[in-house]
């Protein structure tokens, strides 16, 4: 499903301007969406899943306006939301809290429906849990009951807030492969401040940066981004004071740097081969303002 | 709406504290009111008439065991928001005054369980005791009657209060709010307790099952009381009335929840 954005904005109550002005257009297929923390992600999640109005512009879902009433239940049938701060029912097992929610999108014939949650508990590999109360989940398994219950209506569109954030790594990374393989033939929109999750599941991507889009494109074209701005720096004094330091490691008596700076941090700057990452941090870089 | 009401039910009627709390309650109201419920009688002469030693149940039954459902119902609506459940709910195409009105439904419904259980399991004990079965009969009119509606509108506001104060501060209130509009004697102060908004079954009881005619006592105006005009004198038409009331006040309260959710969501 593809979604267009044109010239929106949010400004909440308080009047913090929280989405000034998004033109963009998502493909089918995993979209990412980088961020720093209240760079607006959450906001535009929210509209799209027909939670908040905004406060001007179009948002258009597959050729549905959500800013209608129709619109919006005509995109929330056929939409999957994980939210970032996703709570559960304690006392509801996995398999109630899903039939509930399956209940509520609609599911309303019953061997369909029990034969959907079964499936689905098995792709989020939580069969053998299904029984099980809820409050003794862990954050993992709580974030896949949250996937589960998204693919319910098996949804054209899949908003994913921040699913990884307090996931070890296993976890994570068992949880943005899932993710890939959800997106097939629909739309999986992925937020996140992770940039090695986008970077590893993820062909398109787009970056909010307080309220503005500051990029979108394929993550070849952000990585280039970074293309002659990458050094290492191999040293045993201070570290260098021009530019951003994005690891440094102890190497022989001195230190390793690794830093991103538009030009040689240091005389004795090695260039080095630029990640997303690197990417991601020249572009915020470039547009801080000065 | 039906999703709704089924698990709204469960898991309120499996939470032990609600069982814990109100066998407490039970607990002290057999204490306070002691000769009262084992006669079931207040002082009419009544106990030993199976109708009005139930129209009495009820009435004592009530009287303790109705602060303990309020308080019990006062988190239900709002934990959703507070558990971070509501977002995904809201997001469903479901209809959200359908899924307030199955919460509604379901979650009152188990938190009266008790009271039920509490009212008819008296009813049989009074029917074994005195050997009379028509108190059986006669328990099913008057709990729908003189229990069911009053424990309808106590339900809505009991889940939508808490949406303007914290569901302690509620708790409080409601607990006064009990006291002064429903138990204290009409002449004590301005008072909502004995008008047709009173919670309390008194006009279906006098009116419908005439509590009281024995003494020629007239259920309505009390003399020196304030607020007179709501206190008209009872009969099967004015009960009527006051169930019709008990109904539109609930209705209206979940209307204004629903509403307030709206505005408060974009
Ligand atoms: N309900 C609200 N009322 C007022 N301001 C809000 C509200 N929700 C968010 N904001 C503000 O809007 C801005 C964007 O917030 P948002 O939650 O969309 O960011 P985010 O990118 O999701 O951040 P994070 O990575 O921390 O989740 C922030 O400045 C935030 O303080
Ligand atoms: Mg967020």
């Amino acid at each position: 499903m593809r979604i267009q954005l044109s010239q929106l904005t949010k400004t909440y109550k308080g009047g913090v301007h929280a989405l000034k002005g998004i033109d963009l257009d998502v493909p089918t297929g995993m979209y990412g969406l980088l961020g720093s923390n209240g760079a607006g992600k959450t906001t535009l999640m929210r509209i799209l899943a027909g939670l908040l109005r905004p406060t001007s512009g179009t948002v258009r879902l597959g050729g549905d306006d959500v800013t209608t009433k129709e619109g919006r239940l005509a995109v929330q049938r056929t939409l999957g939301y994980l939210p970032q701060d996703l709570g559960v029912y304690p006392d509801l097992t996995a398999r109630q809290f899903l039939d509930y929610i399956a209940l509520l999108k609609g599911l309303d014939e019953r061997p369909g429906r029990r034969r959907r949650i079964g499936e689905l508990l098995e792709v989020v590999a939580l069969g053998e849990h299904a029984d099980r109360r809820l409050k003794g989940y862990s954050g993992g398994m709580l974030r896949r009951v949250g996937i589960a219950q998204a693919l319910l209506n098996d949804p054209r569109l899949l908003i994913v807030d921040e699913p990884t954030t307090g996931l070890d790594p296993e976890e994570r990374i068992r949880f943005r492969t899932l993710l890939s393989h959800l997106a097939g033939e629909r739309t999986v929109l992925l937020s996140t401040h992770i940039v090695e999750d986008v970077a590893q599941t993820c062909r398109y991507l787009a970056v909010l940066a307080k309220g503005r889009l500051v990029f979108q494109g394929d993550v070849g074209e952000l990585v280039s981004r970074a293309d002659r701005q990458v050094w290492t720096v191999t040293t045993s004094g201070a570290a260098p004071s021009t530019g951003r330091v994005v690891a440094a490691l102890p190497h022989g008596s001195g230190m390793r740097y690794r830093v991103v700076a538009p030009v040689p941090p240091d005389p004795m700057a090695r260039p080095a081969e630029p990640t997303l990452e690197d990417g991601y941090l020249a572009l915020m870089e470039a547009a801080a303002p000065v | 709406m039906i999703a709704a009401l089924r698990y709204e039910f469960l898991m309120q009627i499996r939470r032990p504290v609600m069982w814990i709390v109100y066998g407490l309650a039970f607990a002290a109201l057999v204490a306070t009111m002691w000769p009262a419920y084992r006669t079931l009688d207040l002082g009419s002469g009544g106990g030993h008439d199976p109708k009005l030693a139930m129209v009495v149940s009820a009435k004592v039954t009530m009287s303790l065991l109705a602060i303990v459902y309020g308080c019990l119902l006062a988190d239900r609506l709002i934990r959703d928001r507070r558990l971070g459940v509501a977002t995904i709910m809201d997001a469903s195409s479901a209809n959200p005054l359908g899924r307030l009105i199955g919460k509604y439904a379901g979650v009152c419904a188990a938190t009266a369980a008790p009271i039920a259980l509490a009212f008819f399991g008296r009813a049989v004990v009074y029917a074994i005791a005195e050997g009379k079965a028509e108190a059986l009969a006669w328990s099913v009119p008057v709990f729908a009657t003189a229990i069911l509606p009053g424990l309808a509108f106590l339900g809505a506001l009991a889940l939508a209060g808490p949406l303007l104060m914290p569901p302690l501060v509620f708790r409080v209130l409601f607990v006064a709010y009990w006291f002064w509009g429903n138990l204290i004697p009409a002449d004590m102060m301005p008072t909502l307790s004995h008008t047709i908004f009173a919670a309390t079954g008194d006009y279906v009881a006098y009116g419908l099952f005439d509590r009281g005619s024995e003494g020629g006592f007239v259920y309505g105006p009390w003399p020196d009381a304030a607020l007179n005009f709501l206190r008209p004198v009872a009969s099967p038409a004015v009960a009527v009335l006051w169930m019709g009331v008990m109904v539109a006040l609930a209705a209206g309260i979940l209307l204004l929840a629903r509403l307030h959710a709206a505005r408060s969501e974009h």
